[in-house]
């Protein structure tokens, strides 16, 4: 009985804790904001109110919420995996736009053969898996056999991709001859995921890709061993857990997932490859995964949560644009401003807690 | 021959960026500070570089306002990192996000949508008495202010770290910050004046891109050279002779690229413009076992 009140009063604290980070930070950088809106001229409240409230005030306010939500948790969870052991998957948009790439490819060169959308689907979501997860993999393997930096060599596989998207997207085979712009003709309709009163039937495949996490995380031998391995690496290996494999794992999970989301804005949101296509509101989605991811301290049960706030955020950053032409920048740099100011702060009150 | 002395001094050029970058970055690692930012300090001062010089009128004042913008990403860096002991890495990827932001929202706010991009003032260009008269040398030695910057910055680079006792200092304390305070070296204040410095430099080569290169802004200009400079610190193990090696190297192969990309017909030119980030990669592969790192980066230091 007591030892109960005990951890009841602990994760009392807890809670009290991060909510008094999550809140100093953001009065903090509200307060900057609003400075910062009110020193280019524009008016303070009105701003707030539009980035704030936008989601919720229309049918397609939320629609648009949902959109983004759905390709910021694949990359939300691209990056945290690979961080709950300590290594930096800056790679999501690379991962993105390699399995979306490989699904235009594939759709298009199978169109032809007039196969059903139950056998088109799947088998596009597992090319889509597969790219994005291959695109992971080798950076996870870079590091385990050749000692090479994760963030360098995301980076730089991103810049790879992003070249590999233009090839696809101008080549002959590909391209739409209408198009000025490097985009391809449109996949069969067998092959294109529809929507549901303006909501994207890809919402099904992120709420599987949030049960698989949380039960590969939680319930799984191997979810185990990337837990373990970021709080110790040192006792893991002395009970015989291969780092260089959970290395390679967990890139290839985050990729596989980050394919996944590419995989599926293509198939669903586009219909086609579109050059720049997993970019929103001014920067990548896989940006924005990183800094959603940095919010809830790499905790992978926090993703879903805190990636629809991310797009709230960025549907309110679209609308300050169109209607106050705040530049979408504007807000962009303030989440980075915010999460920084996060990451300081929970560092300030839980020194060993917060990575 | 047009051809050869055209390589050369286009190698030259790109490999200033890459040269100073990672003389920045190296001067932050040395002390235990690794400035991931880089590519993040490029952007912003590239924008801001580029709107004060357009502005004034003045070169000059473009790369010290790219210089400056640079010191200050060095100051939060060194200042987040060693007062609150955050995480490095997660900091310069913050500061690579703020930074990106930064630079188009500076130009969008100050210089805007125009009909024709602005120009940047000219550079000036070292002529010197004599040999520049000579037909293929001079294509080679006439080179912009900035060029001749970065051999001066490799040579007191190289100076510093192995004949002052400063840099001899500053070498221990990315080796051992515990012995290096021990012998009286005050660790923090030489973490934070390397990383400003480091980072004024990468500012510098921020503000070389859109003046001396391009000639206007454009989003995303530094277009990864930042996180390649990385990877030549990297493979340069944090020593300034070798890094401008590994600063001509990229640049010489960026250059290649972009010129079998415009002979080829066969193979689709996005595959040569793939060559420059390939090879990153290839050239850490290859040097693997010869890489060597300070000791303490990455880790804050406190006297306890």
């Amino acid at each position: 009985m007591k030892k109960k009140n005990i951890i009841q009063k602990d994760l009392g604290t807890k809670l009290l804790r991060s909510l008094s980070v999550y809140g100093l930070a953001l009065l903090i950088a509200f307060g900057l904001i609003s400075i910062i809106i009110a020193l280019l001229g524009f008016s303070v409240p009105e701003a707030l109110k539009t980035l704030v409230t936008t989601s919720f005030k229309s049918a397609f306010g939320f629609q648009e919420t949902i959109k983004k939500t759905i390709p910021l948790i694949f990359t939300t969870y691209a990056f945290t995996i690979p961080f709950m052991i300590k290594f930096f998957n800056i790679g999501a948009w690379g991962q993105m736009l390699f399995g979306g790439t490989a699904v235009a490819a594939v759709g298009l060169l199978i169109g032809n053969f007039g196969l059903p959308s139950f056998i088109m689907i799947p088998l596009l979501v597992v090319v889509g898996i597969s790219a994005g997860g291959l695109w992971g993999w080798f950076a996870g393997f870079l590091k385990a056999k050749y000692d090479i930096n994760p963030i360098i060599s995301t980076i730089m596989l991103n810049f790879v991709a992003v070249l590999f998207v233009n090839f696809i997207a101008t080549s002959p085979t590909f391209k739409d001859p209408l198009e000025g712009h490097p985009i391809t003709r449109p996949l069969p309709s067998s092959a294109t995921l529809g929507f549901f009163h303006g909501i994207p039937y890809s919402i099904i495949f992120a709420i599987l890709a949030i049960i698989f996490v949380y039960i590969l995380l939680k319930k799984t031998k191997l979810g185990y061993e990337i837990t373990s391995v970021g709080y110790n690496l040192h006792s893991s290996q002395t009970y015989g857990i291969n780092f260089q494999k959970t290395i390679m794992l967990t890139f290839l999970l985050g990729g596989a997932l980050a394919g996944l989301g590419g995989a599926l804005e293509v198939m669903n949101i586009h219909g086609k490859l579109i050059e720049g296509f997993a970019k929103t509101s001014g920067a990548q989605y896989g940006v924005f995964g990183i800094l959603t991811s940095l919010v809830v301290a790499g905790s992978p049960t926090g993703v879903p949560i805190a990636a629809f706030f991310m797009a709230v955020l960025l549907v309110g950053a679209d609308a300050l644009q169109r209607t106050m032409q705040i530049p979408v920048e504007m807000v962009f740099l303030s989440q980075a401003l915010i999460v920084l100011l996060i990451v300081i702060i929970r560092k300030k009150f839980e020194p060993n807690g917060g990575k | 021959m047009t051809f050869i002395t055209s390589f050369i001094s286009q190698t030259m050029v790109y490999a200033t960026v890459y040269t100073l970058t990672s003389l920045g970055i190296i001067l932050g690692g040395r002390t235990g500070i690794f400035n991931i930012s880089a590519e993040g300090i490029l952007l912003a001062s590239a924008s801001t570089g580029f709107v004060t010089a357009y502005l004034t009128g003045n070169w000059l004042i473009g790369f010290i306002a790219g210089a400056l913008i640079g010191a200050a990403f060095g100051f939060i860096l060194a200042f987040t990192h060693e007062t609150f002991k955050v995480n490095q890495f997660i900091l310069g990827i913050i500061l690579v996000i703020f930074g990106s932001g930064l630079s188009d929202l500076l130009y969008k706010i100050i210089v805007g949508v125009r009909l024709s991009a602005p120009q940047a003032p000219h550079v000036p260009t070292v002529t010197i008495p004599f040999l520049s008269k000579i037909p293929v040398i001079s294509g080679i030695l006439n080179q912009d202010v900035i060029v001749y910057f970065m051999y001066f910055a490799v040579i007191i680079s190289y100076w510093f770290y192995y004949k002052t006792k400063i840099g001899l200092e500053t070498k221990a304390i990315g080796e051992n910050p515990k012995a290096a305070d021990v012998v009286g070296v005050n660790v923090k204040r030489r973490r934070y004046l390397a990383t400003i410095i480091g980072s004024a430099l990468i500012g510098v080569a921020g503000a070389y891109l859109p003046i001396a290169i391009t000639g206007t802004y454009s989003p995303d200009i530094s277009a990864g050279r930042g996180f390649m400079a990385i990877g030549i610190a990297i493979f340069a193990s944090w020593k300034p002779q070798r890094a401008i090696l590994g600063g001509f190297l990229f640049a010489g192969i960026e250059v290649i690229a972009f010129q079998l990309e415009l002979i080829s017909a066969n193979i689709p030119y996005q595959f040569f413009l793939m060559l420059p980030f390939v090879s990153v990669l290839i050239i850490m592969m290859i040097f693997k076992k010869q890489i060597e790192f300070p000791a303490s980066v990455g880790k804050p230091y406190s006297r306890e």
